[in-house]
């Protein structure tokens, strides 16, 4: 379990409060959002819990405070956002893998144990083919699969995941839903994104934080029903549609008339419901 | 190949990139029948190009990887230059110097000219070409300077103005300690930086969350650099351009990063360089134009392919 007790951040460089009196429980076991406009400190909370920056205030992992244990920290937490890319360095992505098992590799030199664990990660994650390409040599999508795959080649039990959907296409967007639901029986995943549809197919768990301040935390099925707080955060209509066990929060753009959204819906599903606490855009 | 394979052949090749020189410089000193005074001569010559081939490999390689930018080496960051103002400094301003007293000199003068590019660098963007137009900008003044004073410095001491590209030609024994320190230092810099430097190429976020801090490491990677690099100029003078090209044959050769291997196979590449450089320059081409500074060989074969590299890193860009 990851719990923050009233953790605030101050930007010392321009004296900006970019979080304040934060107090969150992440549940363990669970797929994690963080939403919340650009600005609104998805960063800085995930940065924190990484103690990578400096916060006031308690960060507690598995009830112990964050920084009392920051070496163990470094080999059971992975924070993953992007990786630097220098073509004329030439690093490829078997570089990436084994230089992100440094906290858990033994040695001077790569390990037998560091190389078969960087094959079995690249091949969970269809690298394998890819691992003696130059980063540079890669799409947008596939830079962002060897992103998640340095995040878990140290085994890590947390990770912390910063708009791990950016660039993907629609197809990868759904196979790495289906990966981090999988993967999340064993690992607590905390993720931040900027889009509502990946966000409730993939996560159990919401905290939605609006200029540094938590504004909402709970489950799924909470933030469902009150899509309003999702309207004064981010000034733009949300409604949530059920398709059978599928649950979507959908933006709306106040073009989209809500009857004909429910109507089509009708049409092809039976079971489909709507739920929506705001009607601002609705006639 | 295998990791083990090329871990071994790497080190092999470093060893005989050392071993060999000396050895060939004794058998032709015995079948030419020279004197033993020659042969000291031309040993400890051979000690110095093949040492200061690994030291400006080394210290090529770590400064590339600490600043994840691959068109810099002592030389075009103003290291060099830096160092050599310092050494002309010390030679004008004190009546009896020791070689201690220049070399430290050095290293307070190279580091220092490190500190004005890397200031200026990240004052513009911190990106790869703003580390080369800065560091252009410091050679430029610290060079500048040093011809300045070389007016001054060269009626005191001859030598002084071979110092500006870089020569082996008054190789003593007394400069051996001063050799020996600095292939210390980025040997103990390998073994303590090389894992680090590798995770930070890949961004400072990155390396922080593995457990890297990449200020310190930054900061201790610049000074082993900086001071090992400066330490052959206060000896030699400014050999320019061995840094930047001997990481970049290592990586294409290894086809890899990884600094754990890079840096060896640099260092012998670099010795080898520079120790074939100095014997062509002082055996052929003494024959016919005179001996020229192992140094201006070495720039005038760099130079072309710092050129390429530029070239391929903006047409990296605009594709």
């Amino acid at each position: 379990m990851i719990s923050a007790r009233n953790v605030t951040v101050t930007y010392r460089r321009n004296n900006i409060v970019a979080l304040r009196d934060v107090n969150i429980e992440v549940p363990s076991e669970t797929v994690t959002c963080i939403l919340g406009p650009n600005a609104s400190g998805k960063t800085t909370l995930l940065k924190t819990i990484a103690q990578l920056l400096n916060y006031s205030g308690v960060v507690e992992i598995n009830g112990r405070d964050a920084k009392s244990i920051i070496r163990e920290l470094r080999r059971i937490l992975s924070y993953s956002s992007t990786i630097e890319e220098q073509d004329l360095l030439g690093v490829t992505v078997l570089d990436v893998l084994v230089y992100s098992r440094y906290p858990v590799s033994r040695g001077f030199f790569t390990s037998e144990d560091d190389i078969k664990r960087v094959y079995e990660i690249a091949e969970k994650l269809g690298l394998k083919g890819l691992l003696s390409r130059r980063l540079s040599e890669l799409s947008a999508g596939e830079l962002q699969r060897v992103v998640l795959a340095a995040a878990l080649v140290k085994d890590p039990r947390i990770l912390l995941l910063d708009e791990p959907d950016s660039h993907l296409d629609v197809y990868s967007k759904i196979w790495l839903s289906n990966f981090l639901r999988e993967i999340s029986s064993q690992v607590t995943i905390v993720l931040s994104t900027h889009d509502p549809i990946f966000a409730s197919i993939t996560c159990d768990y919401f905290i939605v934080l609006s200029r540094g301040e938590v504004v909402f935390t709970g489950s799924r099925g909470e933030l469902l029903k009150n899509t309003g707080i999702l309207e004064s955060v981010y000034n733009v209509s949300f409604t949530s549609i059920s398709l059978g066990e599928l649950h979507i929060l959908l933006p709306l753009n106040q073009s989209i008339h809500r009857d004909k959204l429910v109507k089509l819906g009708e049409q092809s599903h039976r079971d489909i419901s709507y739920n929506s606490s705001n009607t601002r855009g609705d006639h | 190949m295998s990791n083990k394979w090329k871990i071994i052949l790497v080190f092999l090749f470093l060893i005989a990139s050392i071993i060999l020189p000396l050895l060939y410089t004794r058998i032709i000193t015995l079948t030419e029948g020279l004197p033993e005074k020659i042969f000291t001569y031309r040993f400890h010559r051979a000690i110095y190009t093949v040492l200061a081939g690994v030291v400006l490999a080394a210290s090529g390689c770590i400064l590339q990887a600490t600043l994840r930018n691959p068109l810099v080496d002592h030389y075009v960051l103003g290291t060099g230059s830096g160092a050599l103002f310092a050494v002309y400094t010390t030679l004008l301003l004190l009546e009896h110097v020791t070689l201690w007293v220049i070399s430290l000199a050095a290293a307070i003068g190279g580091l220092s000219a490190l500190a004005i590019t890397v200031l200026i660098a990240e004052s513009i963007s911190g990106g790869d070409v703003a580390y080369v137009l800065s560091g252009i900008g410091v050679t430029s003044l610290f060079s500048g300077l040093s011809v300045l004073l070389l007016y001054y410095v060269a009626s005191k001491y001859g030598y002084a103005s071979l110092m500006l590209t870089g020569t082996f030609i008054h190789s003593r024994p007394e400069n051996l300690p001063y050799i020996l320190l600095a292939v210390i230092l980025v040997l103990v810099g390998y073994v303590l930086l090389a894992k680090r430097l590798n995770v930070i190429m890949l961004g400072d976020d990155h390396a922080a969350q593995l457990g890297v801090n990449p200020n310190l490491t930054r900061l201790s990677a610049s000074i082993i650099a900086g001071v090992s690099a400066s330490i052959i100029v206060s000896q030699f003078g400014v050999i320019g351009f061995l840094g930047l090209v001997t990481p970049h044959i290592a990586r294409f050769i290894l086809k890899t990063s990884d600094n754990r291997l890079v840096v060896p196979l640099a260092m012998a590449l670099g010795s080898t360089l520079l120790f074939t450089t100095d014997t062509l320059s002082r055996s052929i081409m003494t024959k016919i134009i005179g001996e020229v500074p192992a140094g201006a060989v070495i720039s005038a074969i760099g130079a072309p392919f710092f050129l390429i590299l530029l070239i391929r890193r903006f047409r990296g860009v605009i594709s």
